[in-house]
């Protein structure tokens, strides 16, 4: 905490550094402590450093869109089902290309061209491990949402007409055919119970 | 199941003393009700049915939920590691070094353990499907490292996608 009473917290991972600044609410803090362990509930500004590549700042609505578009293309990313995901507002948009991730954050200044940022599996892993970080933290109090994506699952491709009645028409033709077959096979001749007798009788010297 | 399985195949071929680990996990996480010996361990993870010696019938929700924080434990620990397998940013032979090692360790324990019969470990040992899987495996540890992982890996788990 600061001398004007502002608070700063900060979440490092490797080349990722999210640091949060603002204010805690004091009329939530309960009262007739000494030192109240306060939360920070109201933010002021937050900056993201992603190593050398950017250091992006914003209000709490950019946090929000954020949040809102990294940890559910991460959910779907894990599925193996990775889609492009964009925030409600339009500022966030996260998606695949190529063996990395497309960041691209659209800026609420006007005239200032949209920041596109390919990211590496690592780099997403650190700026997850970061929002992770911030969520899970008992002194953050901004009640931020985590948004949870479920991967609809996969259906598998139809096969070709042709070839799912395949099987059965063969199986139908190949009994059809073993009852023709049978219908022809000539039945053996009933013999009548006194031939033999006769013939053993003509056989007689 | 396999997958649960799989992954802590890739956190022991990742850490030689990966098996010792897990153990010393299972204390430091409060797991000794749902895995209180080596045997326990192994014998609940001998219920992926791509085991040579497979055991019949499913994990009780305390063995999956205890196996899920283990992973989660564990790939927090290797973050590290994982990292530098991921990160485009690291010198390419090098990259292809490290690889290669985590490659060899986990064809090895597949062969040791597993059913070779069975087509899906068949693939895993596939020279051309076997790298992607190994691929996929390491992003999954990266990226359900840490306590917030726990849920995005049992998300992922139930889904049943992959």
């Amino acid at each position: 905490m600061n001398s004007f009473g502002g608070m700063a917290l900060r979440y490092e991972q490797s080349s990722c550094r999210l640091e949060l600044k603002g204010l805690p609410d004091v009329s939530a803090a309960p009262q007739g402590q000494n030192n109240p362990e306060l939360l920070l509930a109201i933010l002021t500004s937050w900056e993201l450093n992603l190593g050398q590549r950017a250091s992006l700042q914003g209000k709490r609505e950019h946090l929000e869109a954020l949040v809102e578009t990294v940890l559910p293309y991460v959910n779907l990313m894990l599925s193996g089902a990775a889609q492009k995901q964009t925030s409600k507002t339009e500022a966030v948009v996260l998606g695949p290309r190529g063996r990395g991730h497309q960041l691209q954050l659209r800026s609420s200044q006007p005239n200032t061209p949209p920041l596109d940022l390919q990211l590496d599996d690592a780099e997403l892993a650190d700026l997850t491990q970061c929002l992770d970080q911030m969520l899970l933290d008992p002194r953050q109090g901004l009640r931020l949402e985590q948004p949870i994506a479920i991967a609809k699952k996969k259906r598998l491709p139809k096969p070709p007409s042709l070839q799912r009645w395949a099987s059965p028409t063969a199986a139908v033709a190949a009994v059809a055919l073993c009852g023709l077959f049978s219908l022809l096979l000539p039945l053996p001749r009933p013999t009548s119970p006194g031939s033999p007798q006769q013939t053993n009788q003509n056989n007689k010297p | 199941m396999e997958r649960l399985d799989l992954l802590l195949l890739a956190i022991e071929a990742l850490d030689l003393h990966g098996s010792e680990a897990m153990l010393w996990s299972c204390e430091q996480l409060e797991l000794q009700q749902a895995f209180p010996d080596r045997v326990a361990l192994w014998k609940s993870r001998c219920r992926n049915p791509l085991r040579r010696a497979s055991r019949r019938g499913e994990w009780t929700a305390a063995e999956q939920q205890g196996l899920i924080q283990l992973v989660c434990s564990l790939s927090q620990r290797l973050y590290p590691m994982l990292r530098q397998l991921l990160s485009s940013g690291e010198p390419d032979e090098l990259s292809q070094q490290r690889w290669a090692l985590f490659a060899e360790r986990y064809n090895d324990l597949i062969g040791e353990r597993m059913n070779l019969k069975r087509g899906a470990v068949r693939q895993l040992l596939d020279e051309k499907s076997g790298a992607q899987r190994r691929r996929e495996v390491v992003q999954t540890l990266a990226f359900c490292a840490g306590g917030a992982g726990m849920q995005r890996l049992e998300t992922s788990l139930m889904d049943g996608n992959k």
